[in-house]
């Protein structure tokens, strides 16, 4: 006999939804890509890439072949391995830079949320000051204002883009250290006389902490974009570097001849931001419901 | 009109406030602009709190002038000799100097920030040297595609995302809810310039051509804008890409939350009462759950107008849109410091003046606030 289902919308059937903690075959393809990509881009020098400036004569906007597997770009250059070079430059701003803000941010919402006060309403200055002025102007005026001529653009790309992820990383820990704070065993340390960056440290940071790094994917995945949309406009790391957003700028004269030179970093950008999306997605998910111990 | 009567208090300010405001930008297309944003704001203040909407716009000022300052600082710190770019290569030493005297730069940095500000009052933005024109003028000139397209796009991200919500919302959990969550998630991860590009290839340039099959039209114009005044299906059509290019990012956005929302919604006693007075399906989700779980989005449309900036930005240069992004993209590249100053201002402004009346469609959504308000 067939076996009936009965699918309604109410509360038992979102609780049932809501138990279900396996993380899916996606999350596992979003993984595996991201180590893969992460694999080359740091072995790009060792593994048997072509090199990603050298021009191959005669094969100027060549579609996908058996010795170019995705291809060459307008000047006959070997796209897979300019995306991996590529990948190289964009991983090491977001995750730099991401980094970096997590460690500033995080501590000043850790601290904005546990004493409140002063260091609070600096946050909310800082917060509104760069909510308000619109952000791709600021990051265009901040680059051109700290490196004119492009002599160290990377690590003001990475300067840049972790002074603005600070606010809003902040925030997110603040909110969380407000709600962990006021919990039963913050007060129990206090009672026995713990200092407050113990408290801080080992009581609220390991609580907050999975929101956190869920937080930082999503993160990581905008300043991905981010610097894609620099480089797009032709303002980041200067040109040999291969950035995807600049493949991709350098691709638009012939998109209508030879459309792989856009898709081919486009694609690249488009599953790692997919990628770290999903992952960011399902941790936050996962970790977010998992009952704790001292929670019963 | 008793309300009027009752209130007189609390209007004229409001009123003497939104008078403050559009003196500022009295020429042409910023009359209009802000003079409609603030109409707008002044009708929030009467269906709400009258005395907090005039808090509210008061309170517009200092912060206006916050960011006034901060982007002055940040351009006049800008590197690049002004009169160098204006004179060219073979400018003499006096006359560089000359010209920087002429021009104020010469001056301690406060000075010259007031002088700025004292002409910026009076409606009066400077004068680009580069671009031998009235900054008020290019701006209002070049505001106009910008504002139709982050119009265009916000109207198509919330016909886009309310329904997709909605629905996913109602049939949390299914199938249909999956591929759309997924669809939409996908398109948080398209960049809009790649979004753009796509777009333009498939629609517009005849598509790509796998073992002999071509995928793609040529239904679309590429680029190039046309103004209202050349006919309104002409210019339509030529804003659909960049439109639909920069809505779907938000339209994802907004997705989600309505998403999110509107399970919490569905799950309340309220809705559970307004089936058993046997409501229809469609009945009780736009009647009932739209308008309680729309406060977030609310709130988090009237911040994407950001995002919608700089996203216009890229979008002009994707399509050469003569946009206000383009305008201040070629400013920063030429030293044009008056006229990116003037720019930023402007829009900093209308986004201001955006969130600000946003703030008071949610308290007009949702009047417990005004009790909690009023409380306090």
């Amino acid at each position: 006999m067939m076996k009936l289902k009965i699918r309604r919308r109410t509360r038992e059937s979102d609780e049932t939804i809501r138990t279900d903690n396996s993380l899916g075959l996606m999350f596992w393809a979003a993984v595996s890509f991201l180590t893969v990509l992460v694999f080359c881009a740091i072995f790009a020098d060792v593994l048997p890439f072509k090199n990603p400036n050298q021009t191959f004569k005669g094969f100027n906007k060549n579609g996908p072949s058996g010795s170019f597997l995705l291809g060459n770009d307008g000047v006959g250059r070997d796209i897979l391995s300019r995306v991996i070079y590529g990948a190289q430059t964009s991983l090491v701003i977001a995750v730099v830079g991401t980094s970096i803000a997590l460690i500033i941010g995080g501590s000043i919402g850790l601290a904005a949320g546990y004493y409140r006060g002063k260091v609070d309403r600096l946050l909310t200055v800082m917060l509104n000051t760069t909510l308000i002025i619109p952000p791709l102007i600021l990051f265009i005026s901040l680059i051109l204002f700290l490196d004119p001529e492009a002599e160290r653009r990377m690590f003001i790309l990475i300067f840049t883009f972790a002074l603005l992820s600070i606010a809003p990383i902040g925030r997110v820990v603040r909110a969380n250290t407000m709600t962990w704070s006021e919990r039963e065993f913050v007060l129990a340390a206090q009672t026995i006389g713990a200092r407050n960056g113990r408290v801080m440290f080992r009581e609220i940071l390991p609580n907050v902490a999975p929101s956190l790094i869920s937080y930082s994917l999503i993160v990581m995945a905008t300043l991905i974009i981010v610097e894609g949309a620099v480089a797009f406009l032709g303002l980041s790391v200067p040109s040999p570097t291969p950035t995807w957003g600049d493949m991709i700028n350098k691709g638009r004269p012939h998109l209508d001849v030879a459309p792989h030179i856009t898709l081919m970093p486009a694609l690249s950008m488009f599953i790692t931001v997919l990628s770290l999306n999903f992952i960011g997605d399902k941790l936050k998910k996962n970790l977010s419901r998992k009952p704790r111990f001292c929670d019963a | 009109m008793k309300f009027l009567k009752r209130n007189i208090g609390r209007i004229v300010p409001t009123a003497l406030a939104s008078v403050i405001l559009f003196a500022w930008f009295a020429r042409p297309p910023f009359s209009w602009t802000f003079g409609l944003l603030m109409l707008v704001g002044t009708f929030g203040a009467l269906v709400t709190d009258a005395r907090y909407a005039a808090r509210r716009i008061f309170s517009l000022i200092p912060v206006l002038l916050i960011v006034s300052f901060v982007v002055f600082s940040l351009m006049s710190s800008l590197p690049g000799d002004p009169a160098l770019t204006i004179l060219g290569a073979g400018a003499t030493a006096e006359s560089i100097a000359e010209l920087n005297q002429e021009l104020g730069f010469d001056q301690p940095f406060f000075n010259r920030y007031g002088n700025w500000m004292g002409d910026v009052i009076v409606g009066d933005l400077g004068t680009s040297r580069i671009l031998r024109e009235d900054v008020a003028d290019g701006i209002s000139r070049s505001i106009t595609p910008t504002l139709q397209l982050m119009a265009y796009s916000l109207i198509l991200a919330v016909l886009i995302a309310v329904p997709a919500g909605m629905y996913s919302g109602y049939r949390n959990g299914t199938r249909q809810d999956r591929v759309i969550s997924y669809t939409m998630l996908g398109f948080l991860a398209i960049p809009n310039f790649v979004l753009a590009l796509v777009l333009v290839l498939f629609l517009a340039v005849g598509g790509i051509t796998i073992f002999g099959i071509d995928i793609g039209f040529r239904w679309l114009p590429a680029a190039r804008y046309v103004p209202i005044g050349a006919g309104w299906s002409d210019h339509l059509r030529h804003m659909l890409l960049p439109s639909f290019s920069l809505a779907m990012g938000q339209a994802a956005v907004f997705m989600r939350l309505l998403r999110s929302d509107m399970i919490g919604t569905l799950r309340l006693p309220f809705i559970d009462l307004a089936r058993s007075k046997g409501l229809k399906t469609s009945e009780i989700l736009f009647r009932h759950a739209l308008r309680p779980s729309s406060f977030t989005l609310i709130t988090v449309m009237g911040l994407s107008v950001g995002a919608l900036i700089g996203g216009a930005l890229i979008t002009e240069y994707v399509f050469t849109l003569p946009g206000v992004g383009s305008y201040i993209f070629t400013g920063i590249f030429k030293r044009d410091f008056v006229a990116v100053q003037g720019a930023v201002l402007v829009i900093s402004t209308l986004f201001v003046v955006v969130l600000t009346f946003s703030d008071l469609v949610y308290l007009a959504l949702d009047p417990r606030l005004k009790h909690q308000s009023k409380a306090a």
